[in-house]
């Protein structure tokens, strides 16, 4: 006979037996690594044989970042990567979200239209799309031959900024619809009678638009923005696909430069320093996520 | 029914009941004692805290301090199922996915019950409430009152002993309300449970209640009988919070007068009855219920301001300098706004409350019978 | 006007939306065209210039090479649909009573780990591979199904607990109560009233956190060798060896989607629902 307890007192107790699983699994699995991954980044690691040796080094590593030329290069790659891609992603999907919204976009076929790309593995949709963009045979070098456009077929990977900027849009195709179920979850979120008053006052469909619709929707395109922020910074399938980091490192993007270091190059110190400034750069942005979300779920409440 | 002597332990008490939310209080300082048998309504505004105090009844929600009495026993540890109440609640909160029979059953199952008993009680409730039809249908698919038959089918087919309604018509549209209203007492009639219903609807706790406790702020002003609540309100709140339309309230100070004590009331004068020992000088508020307000002759002089027919009567709002009065007149009224109007109202009828308690110094009206 | 009919817009704007539209079409739908295309295509159409799309050079032949000869691809199908059942399983049956705890349970600071528990979900892989790298070499569990599940299933589960709480807190509290009432304990409310209702958020997440586990590249590269591969591994060195057999590369990659796009287009308007709505709230 267990002991006697109230409604609310039985509910908290059982509450938090369901939760320490979830809670236990998360902390083992990612909670070891975390600060791991923080102590490793102080220390210089060496695998000798059979073992591995490891050293503190204090801020070494942070100085060799520094000075190294490639990891400079991969942070601009980063950074450029990361801000075209999110202006292009939330402007192309608001577009669409915007289309979707009118009476003629609720046909099914443009919803799943917005779902498969999503669900296309990053690996597949980068196999694809290298084959898109092959230098000899791709249907890209094709299309534009026939209409004209190049006379030459073009190695598209093959200069720096191009290989970049077509990095950029393989990952722009593959991001923009879920980020247009994002904002268009959002548009519909815009409480009809707003649009109905507008009406009713006259407002142009611009004046609507930058009224009614940019106002209510302020929190979910800063949401999609961060988002897609971190989403930027994790890229890492696309470019281990389609461009190995080349050519000439102009493809080198922070995560890629921290995989190949630590496991090819076997500098897992370095490696560990590289993906702290990435950790450090997605916390800030988790924080602003948080901090932006937060708000609706209070009231919620 | 009217409260019976304590000889058998009373169904529900309520000693010093309060609660708080964080730090804002919700309930104060709740007394009640409850018959067996009895049907008590808690009436009161919305947010007063009667869904709170018929939750802490329930064992919903735990009490801050204060005890709860199930039969005699305190029940305060006890989750809702070891209390044995059933409870009807303000949106029904049917199960959306099961049928009208697996929502009455459900509380059959959680207890063990075997298959064929479930079905055969299930069968019981649903012929009696008129919902043989319909047991197969999902909530969804039932219009409003045969949801809440359903509700109510789930609170009864445990026979339970003690009911809990929280505000069980508040969605329905007014003539459902009224016959509801009166199956629900004609249920009570036939199985004779206590039962505890919470409505912020005056008519309605008039209507279904043996007792009814009115709630105020989180305190109970007054628990007394239909008839005690509306003849002798214990409060300004509760005298001016029943009756339709409401009384107005009209300040002033006590002055001696030849004949007896009056007040005030800028420029006419109110006669108190005698027999009412307060002293000169004394703040109070005084109220009429419409209907003892004559029209015609009298001693007070004013001026119609508004007439409303409502139907059976009209309400007929008379000012003067300084003041003003609702008059309840039986049928249509011709009067129009702006005629002079003299009226009377007898000295007995006039309640009297202190101005700065609230409390009713006056005896009310007498006991009619 | 009605609102109705101004809701459509006059000529121009009802002009706009349809040409936008099928540009949307076009843009979504050409690349994953070509790739359907070129997989049923002779290899000498794919290499003519440009493209040569005649009737009489499609093929299944690509598929049938693929099929038969790469028994790494049905081994990386299999373990991606092994690894994928394991995480999303159990990060639903972890995660569902996780989400029910924080969203209703009064579980002290409720949303404070919730929101913790969800910035673990944005953590940069690497950061965390390389130790978590480090201690399952050395545990022995490098090319392991379940170790990789594991790993998965800690990235699915901060996912599932925000989509399903999220759900679980617009749920009416007088459902609970009336349980209660009719004598379900916490778990038995859970299960009969609780989780039946939830239905779709349940779909969405365990759609979700298949798709996810499906197609994850980067742990599965570091984390198996040969007979733990994924189907995301298989592809990628199947373009790194055949990279100039076209059709069969576009037949081996249309193969690894085919199932996650299916359950993304049967489930498409719960991913909606209950994902796209809920990463909007907190
Ligand atoms: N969980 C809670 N946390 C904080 N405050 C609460 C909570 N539940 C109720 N309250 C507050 O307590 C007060 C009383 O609530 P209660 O639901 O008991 O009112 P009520 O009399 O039933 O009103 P109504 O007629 O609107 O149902 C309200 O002011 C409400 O805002
Ligand atoms: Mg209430």
């Amino acid at each position: 006979m267990p002991s006697p307890a109230t409604y609310e007192q039985r509910r908290q107790t059982a509450g938090l037996f369901l939760l320490a699983p979830s809670i236990v699994v998360l902390l083992a699995i990612l909670g070891y690594p975390i600060v791991e991954s923080l102590l490793l980044a102080f220390q210089k690691v060496q695998l000798a044989a059979g073992g591995i040796d490891r050293q503190f080094v204090g801020l070494a590593n942070f100085q060799r970042l520094v000075a190294d030329e490639t990891f400079r290069r991969a942070l601009l790659n980063t950074l450029y990567f990361a801000a075209a891609e999110v202006v292009l992603v939330v402007l192309i999907a608001f577009a669409i979200a915007l289309l979707l919204n009118h009476p003629f976009g609720r046909a099914g076929l443009f919803r799943i239209l917005l779902v498969v790309p999503w669900a296309i593995a990053p690996v597949a949709n980068a196999v694809l799309w290298k084959w898109i963009l092959n230098a000899n045979y791709g249907v890209l070098n094709g299309l534009l031959q026939s209409l004209g456009i190049i006379d030459v077929y073009q190695v598209w990977l093959g200069t720096p900024v191009s290989a970049l900027n077509f990095l950029l849009l393989v990952d722009v195709w593959k991001s923009v619809p879920f980020v247009a179920l994002l904002l268009l979850a959002g548009l519909q979120r815009v409480p009809s009678v707003l649009y109905k008053a507008a009406y009713m006052d006259g407002a142009s469909r611009l004046q609507t638009l930058m009224h009614v619709t940019l106002p209510s929707m302020r929190a979910a395109i800063a949401v999609a923005v961060v988002l897609q922020t971190i989403w930027s910074l994790r890229i890492f399938d696309l470019v281990f696909v389609l461009t190995r980091g080349g050519p000439a490192d102009a493809t080198v993007l922070l995560n890629f430069l921290a995989y190949r270091v630590t496991f090819n190059f076997l500098d897992i110190g370095y490696g560990a320093a590289i993906a702290n400034v990435i950790f450090v750069m997605t916390i800030l942005l988790a924080i602003l996520y948080i901090r932006l979300v937060r708000p609706a779920g209070e009231a919620a409440r | 029914m009217s409260p019976s002597p304590s000889s058998t332990p009373l169904a529900i008490e309520l000693r010093g009941v309060a609660k708080t939310f964080g730090s804002v209080p919700v309930c104060r300082d709740v007394d009640l004692a409850i018959a067996a048998g009895e049907f008590v309504t808690l009436l009161g505004p919305s947010g007063c805290g009667k869904t709170t105090t018929l939750n802490m009844v329930a064992g919903l929600e735990d009490c801050t301090s204060g005890d709860i009495l199930l039969a005699g026993r305190r029940v305060n540890e006890l989750s809702p199922v070891e209390r044995d109440v059933a409870m009807v609640f303000q949106n029904y909160a049917l199960y959306p996915h099961m049928t009208v029979a697996q929502n009455i059953g459900f509380t059959l199952r959680m207890r063990g019950t075997p298959r064929a008993e479930i079905d055969r009680r299930v069968k019981d409730v649903t012929t009696a409430l008129e919902l043989s039809h319909v047991v197969d249908r999902l909530p969804a698919q039932l219009s409003g009152g045969q949801q809440q038959r359903v509700a109510i089918g789930r609170a009864i087919v445990r026979e339970p002993r003690i009911f809990l309604f929280d505000e069980p018509f508040s969605n329905l549209d007014a003539a459902l309300r009224v016959k509801m209203r009166a199956e629900v007492k004609q249920l009570h009639r036939r199985l004779g449970v206590t039962s505890l219903f919470v409505t912020h609807d005056q008519e309605e706790a008039m209507s279904i209640s043996d007792r009814i406790a009115v709630m105020n702020r989180g305190r109970v002003e007054q628990f007394g009988t239909p008839e005690e609540i509306y003849a002798r309100p214990a409060t300004r709140y509760v005298a001016s919070f029943i009756g339709n339309p409401q009384i107005e309230l009209l300040s002033g100070i006590v002055e001696a007068h030849e004949g007896g004590p009056v007040v005030r009331i800028g420029s006419e004068l109110v006669r108190l009855a005698s027999s009412l020992n307060t002293p000169a000088g004394r703040s109070v508020d005084i109220g009429v219920r419409p209907e003892h307000v004559r029209l015609g002759s009298g001693t007070l002089a004013g001026r119609v301001r508004l007439v409303q027919p409502v139907g059976p009567s009209s309400h007929v709002v008379i000012e003067w300098d300084g003041g003003s009065l609702i008059a309840a007149q039986p049928g249509f009224c011709r009067l129009q706004p702006g005629e002079p109007i003299r009226a009377e109202i007898s000295a007995a009828d006039v309640m009297v409350f202190d101005h700065a308690s609230g409390v009713r110094l006056s005896q009310g009206m007498p006991r009619a019978n | 006007m009605s609102y109705a009919h101004h809701r459509r817009g006059g000529f121009s704007l009802r002009l706009l939306t349809g040409a936008g539209l099928v540009l949307f079409v076009i843009w979504s739908a050409a690349p994953i065209l070509w790739l359907a295309l070129s997989s049923v295509l002779e290899q000498r159409a794919l290499i003519a210039r440009p493209p040569d799309l005649s009737p009489q050079n499609l093929t299944l032949s690509n598929f049938i090479t693929v099929i038969g000869s790469a028994a790494a691809l049905g081994r990386g199908m299999l373990n991606s649909l092994i690894v994928a059942l394991f995480a999303t399983l159990a990060s639903l049956a972890l995660g569902a009573p996780a989400a029910y705890a924080l969203a209703r349970l009064s579980v002290p600071r409720a949303s404070a780990i919730a929101f913790l528990v969800l910035a673990t979900q944005m953590l940069p892989s690497i950061a965390i591979a390389i130790p978590l790298f480090l201690v399952i070499s050395r545990l022995g569990l490098i090319d392991n199904l379940f170790s990789l599940g594991v790993v998965y299933l800690s990235f699915n589960l901060p996912i599932v607990i925000w989509i399903l709480r999220n759900f679980f807190l617009g749920i009416p509290d007088g459902l609970e109560k009336a349980a209660a009432i009719d004598g379900a304990g916490v778990i038995g409310t859970f299960w009969h009233i609780v989780l039946p209702i939830s239905l779709p958020p349940l779909g969405a997440a365990a759609v979700f956190a298949f798709v996810e586990a499906w197609n994850e590249f980067f742990f599965a590269l570091i984390l198996t060798r040969q007979s733990a591969q994924t189907v995301p591994l298989v592809i990628a060195a199947f373009a790194g060896q055949y990279q100039t057999v076209f059709g069969q590369m576009m037949a081996a990659a249309l193969i690894s989607v085919v199932p996650v796009i299916l359950l993304a287009v049967l489930f498409r308007d719960w991913i909606v629902r209950g994902f796209a709505d809920g990463m909007m709230k907190g």
